[in-house]
This record gives C-alpha cells, sequence and structure tokens, in this order.
C-alpha cells in the first residue's frame, strides 16, 4: 500500500499552553478508512486539523506524500495548491464551513480556486448536488437550511475538489437518523471510489459500520493503540481506560445492578 | 448502498495529476492567519490572566472585594500625592505586593515600563521644558540670539530643561507606573469573573453585572467560532485572496456573526427564563469573609493612611 500522510512525535498545545496532542506518530495509507476515536477533549479534531495543515504542531513532523507540511512549505503556492487540491477538510460546525451567499456559490468556490472554468466547475456542482439530493437547495443561501441540509452541502463544497483525502470530524454530530444512514452509505461510497477517508468520532457504532482502523486517543492526548475497529472495539479494558465507556447502574425489577456500557458492545442488535 | 455507489459522478473517481498546475512564488501571511493570531492572542491572555490568579500567592488568596477595595482607594492616593518620594514609596510597596503574589516580576514590570513610558514619560517630558514649566533650567539645550515673541507665547532667550519640569514628569511618570502596577497587580490575582461580582461592592447595579459577566463568557465562545470560520475558509483556499473577495467574504461572515449573536442571545434568555429568571437579578451572595481577608483588609488600610499622612 502506498503512504500517504506519515507523523512523527506531533505534538501540539493550544496558545503554546493548553495541551492537545502529545507525541502522536501515525501513518494513513492510500485508499484506508481510519478512525480516530477518543473521548471529549483528548485531541481528536486537533489531530485531524494537524494531518490537513490547517494548525502546525508545536513539536513534530507531519508528512504527505514525502513533502513536510509545516506552515513554511504551505506559504509555497505550487506546495500549497498540490496539498490543498488532495486534502478536503469537513468541520463539525457546517455553519462556520458555509460561508458563500447560496449553495450553488458554496458548491462552485472549491473548484473555481482551483483554476477550472466556471462550465466545469458548474457541472461539478450539478452532480454533486444530484448525488446529495440537494438539487432543489441551489439557490438557497445557508442559514435557510436544516441541519441536516448545511450538512450536506459542507460534504458537497468539499466533494466538488475531488480531494483524494477527506477528512470528517464528528460528521454524524446532532443529524436525524436518516440523514446519518445516508451519510454512512456516502462515506463507504466515497471509499469503494477510492477516497482516502480519515473521521474523527466517539460513536463506536459508526467506526464498527465502516469497518475502519481505529487510532484511539487517550484523555492523556497520546495515541493509545493502532489497529482494525473488529479487535479495538472489542478491547474492553482499553475503552474504559480511555472513556469511551463507562460503568452502568440500573434496575431489573427489584435489583439495582451495574456493567459496564456501551451501546455499541452490548446494545447491538 | 448500491443506489449511493451508482451516484457518484465520475469526476470523484479521477486521480488529481501527479504534478498540480505549476503556480511559482511564496505566499505572504494571509489575513485568515492574522485573524487566527489575533483570535489565538484573545484566548491565550485570558487564560494566562486566569492562570496567574489561580495561583496561591498572598493576593490570590484574598477576597476579590477586599482588592476592590484596594484598588479604588491607593488610585485615589496615587493621585492625590504630590511628592516624588511618597510615590516612590508606594512603588516599593506594590513591587513587595506582586513579589509576594508570586507573580513573574519580569514579565510584570515589562508591561507597567512599556506602558509608563509612552503614557507617563514621553507625554509629559515636554513640560520639563521652560517654555512651559517655569524654573531654574539644569540641563540648557538651545541659545537663542534674543528672546522671541509669537502671539501669546514668550519664547526665552535660553532654552531647556528646569528642575521643576523634571520633577513633574518624574511625578507623572511614577503615578502612571504606579496606577498601572495597582490595576494589573489586582487583575493578576483576581479571575475576572469574580472581579466583576466583586464590583458589588462599588454598589454597581446587578443588571449591570449580569450583563458584563455574560458578555465576558461570550467573548470566548465566538472566538472559537471565529477560529472555526478562520479554519475552514483556509482549508479551502489555493492561493492568494484579491482584496475585493477578502472584503467580501468579511462582510459575509460578520453577518453570520450577528445573526448567530442574536440566535445565541434569544436562547440565553430562554435558558435563563426556564430556570426561573422573572425580570428580576439574584447574585448569590459573597462568602464570609475570613481572617486572613479581615488582617490583609485592615494591613492594607494602614498603609493607605500611612501613605496619605506622608
Amino acid at each position: 500500500m502506498e503512504e500517504i500522510f506519515r507523523l512523527e512525535k506531533v505534538s501540539y498545545r493550544y496558545h503554546g499552553l493548553i495541551p492537545a496532542l502529545e507525541e502522536v506518530s501515525l501513518s494513513l495509507q492510500k485508499g484506508e478508512r481510519l478512525a480516530v476515536i477518543g473521548a471529549n477533549g483528548s485531541g481528536k479534531s486537533t489531530l485531524l486539523q494537524v494531518m490537513s495543515g490547517l494548525i502546525s504542531p508545536s513539536e513534530g513532523t507531519v508528512w504527505f506524500r514525502d513533502r513536510e507540511v509545516t506552515e513554511k512549505t504551505l506559504r509555497d503556492k505550487t506546495f500549497l495548491r498540490f496539498f490543498r487540491e488532495r486534502v478536503g477538510y469537513v468541520f463539525q460546525d457546517p455553519d462556520v464551513q458555509n460561508f458563500c451567499p447560496t449553495v450553488l456559490d458554496e458548491l462552485t468556490y472549491g473548484p473555481l480556486q482551483l483554476g477550472l472554468s466556471e462550465g466545469e466547475a458548474l457541472d461539478r456542482a450539478v452532480e454533486i448536488m444530484r448525488m446529495l439530493l440537494i438539487e432543489n437547495l441551489k439557490d438557497r443561501p445557508s442559514y435557510m437550511l436544516s441541519g441536516g441540509e448545511k450538512k450536506r452541502v459542507a460534504i458537497g463544497s468539499v466533494l466538488t475538489m475531488n480531494p483524494e483525502v477527506l477528512f470528517l470530524d464528528e460528521p454524524m454530530n446532532g443529524l436525524d437518523p436518516r440523514t446519518q444512514v445516508f451519510l454512512l452509505e456516502l462515506i463507504l461510497a466515497l471509499s469503494e471510489a477510492g477516497k482516502t477517508i480519515v473521521l474523527a468520532s466517539h460513536d463506536l457504532s459508526l467506526v464498527s459500520e465502516l469497518e475502519t482502523r481505529v487510532a484511539v486517543l487517550s484523555e492523556e492526548h497520546r495515541v493509545e493503540k493502532v489497529g482494525p475497529a473488529r479487535n479495538l472495539l472489542g478491547d474492553e479494558e482499553l475503552l474504559l481506560r480511555v472513556n469511551l465507556i463507562h460503568e452502568h447502574i440500573h434496575p431489573h425489577g427489584d435489583t439495582i445492578h451495574s456493567h459496564r456500557h456501551s451501546h455499541f458492545l452490548f446494545h447491538r442488535h | 448502498m448500491r443506489d449511493m455507489r451508482d451516484k457518484i459522478p465520475s469526476f470523484l473517481l479521477e486521480t488529481a495529476p501527479a504534478v498540480s498546475e505549476q503556480q511559482t512564488g511564496t505566499l505572504k501571511e494571509s489575513f485568515i492567519d492574522k485573524g487566527l493570531m489575533q483570535v489565538g492572542e484573545v484566548i491565550r491572555t485570558a487564560y494566562l490572566q486566569w492562570e496567574f490568579a489561580s495561583r496561591t500567592g498572598f493576593f490570590q488568596r484574598t477576597d476579590p472585594r477586599i482588592k476592590i477595595l484596594f484598588l479604588v482607594v491607593f488610585a485615589v492616593i496615587i493621585s492625590l500625592k504630590r511628592e516624588v518620594y511618597a510615590e516612590l514609596l508606594i512603588a516599593l510597596f506594590l513591587f513587595m505586593s506582586v513579589a509576594v503574589s508570586r507573580l513573574n516580576l519580569i514579565s510584570f514590570y515589562k508591561r507597567v515600563f512599556l506602558f509608563s513610558f509612552f503614557f507617563g514619560f514621553l507625554i509629559a517630558l515636554p513640560s520639563s521644558l521652560n517654555l512651559i514649566t517655569k524654573g531654574d533650567i539644569v540641563i540648557p539645550l538651545v541659545h537663542l540670539s534674543q528672546p522671541h515673541r509669537f502671539w501669546i507665547y514668550q519664547i526665552p532667550a535660553e532654552i531647556g530643561i528646569t528642575r521643576e519640569g523634571l520633577l513633574g514628569v518624574c511625578l507623572l511618570s511614577l503615578r502612571v507606573m504606579n496606577s498601572l502596577s495597582l490595576a494589573l497587580l489586582v487583575l493578576f490575582t483576581t479571575p475576572l469573573p469574580e472581579i466583576i461580582k466583586a464590583l458589588k461592592v462599588l454598589r454597581v447595579p446587578d443588571v449591570f453585572l449580569v450583563i458584563l459577566s455574560l458578555s465576558y463568557k461570550y467573548i470566548f465562545i465566538f472566538a472559537k467560532t471565529l477560529e472555526d470560520i478562520h479554519l475552514a475558509k483556509k482549508s479551502r483556499l489555493v492561493g492568494k485572496v484579491k482584496s475585493t473577495e477578502g472584503r467580501q467574504w468579511i462582510a459575509g461572515r460578520m453577518a453570520f456573526i450577528f445573526r448567530k449573536t442574536q440566535r445565541r442571545c434569544e436562547e440565553v434568555f430562554k435558558a435563563m427564563v426556564a430556570r426561573g429568571f422573572s425580570q428580576e437579578i439574584r447574585l448569590h451572595q459573597f462568602r464570609k469573609l475570613t481572617l486572613h481577608d479581615h488582617l490583609v483588609g485592615w494591613g492594607l488600610l494602614g498603609f493607605a493612611v500611612l501613605f496619605l499622612a506622608l
């Protein structure tokens, strides 16, 4: 397999003060699905943002296709274009991502940035709208959309750039079950189409459905373990240690008992 | 699933060319990066303030009400004193207070000296000339052949710095320095929410305190939103941003923040109503003053009287 990303002992401190990542080393292969899981505040989103060159690590190095990703290299126009046309990032909150006047503007923004002609950009936008079932929203401003629609537009705005690697930060957050299923199928279809998918989530059932490779982040902001989902999601001790499952107390008739609880591990049908 | 696979547009199956279309040159730091740095600085400053204020130093342990009264009383004393030696003694007292509060002396006085140099010394410097302050010239600067009269001004034949002028500059610079040290001492030893609450001792209305404390809190929520907005823009930028486009983007995002603020404001109000808010604000009472607070309070009052008597 071809290595796309490599992280070597990457640490990140917010504003130079608050630790968010500690000596994270990781590699990402072309076409694979990787899920970064961990409790709230473990550094999942930070890791994705460091990998996609949005923030620079305080220590350590990030490599994309054997080229170092730093603030300096991203100022080089050739490398910036090489990197940004291959790496797409979908934010957790679609509101921050949708910044154009209408949905159509949003979808054509990326391709026009890449230097595609207006016609080509429009073709891409139409195809993506058809795939994401948002053709009827074409002329609407983003603040007139529902949560699920905003998410589809945010994903569409990145897909029109046809990135090779797609970073998705908590993709299912706040979405209704139907949109969640739609998104799950979309991620699988994109993966089958050859896209490399990296997602941050604490939703263990999503990770299981996607059968990803998993990187578990601890509350100390370190990579605790990396491996296939089917192995790691069965490791109860590990999940308990990183606060992804918990002790649960509840009554059964007259008796109250406690057990380890996760909606993925024990309530699965 | 089958449906979705069939719907994937053909362009998504294409791979990017091994080498991108050439765009040579280096980009300058964009307004996006500058914006990110500014937002980061807001959070960083607040975090540092909170961290200093949470240390276990002498002043940090003192009740914020005592510190607010100390700030007001000493600010009045500093502006009342007319003798350089009295200001020097107050400066020494404040220096010792900063030291026992375990604040970083170097970074603390770096700020104090920088601001007092610009807003105290430099502003007052021209007044040391005999053109403004009459007196004995100690440093002669310019000799003219004869005195001149210009409109209502009398320009003497010898222009220089006077003793009285120098004393005035020293006094003003020391006052600025002491006032700054005093304000920063209270600011760096008290978390800002506590300061806002302690303003109650100065009879500031509760409604004003609630608005102040909510505004302070939401600065950080919106700083985070702003940071994300900038990162989202950065993630889709592949070159230089034209200034027109930049301006349009900023205007659009300002409108977005405005809408979001408005929505947030409505939600906060509903949350307040849901927890029993009925147009009347009731802030919870302060904790009882401890022996430490009483000792510090009386001690500071003693120093205040002493400095007034000097």
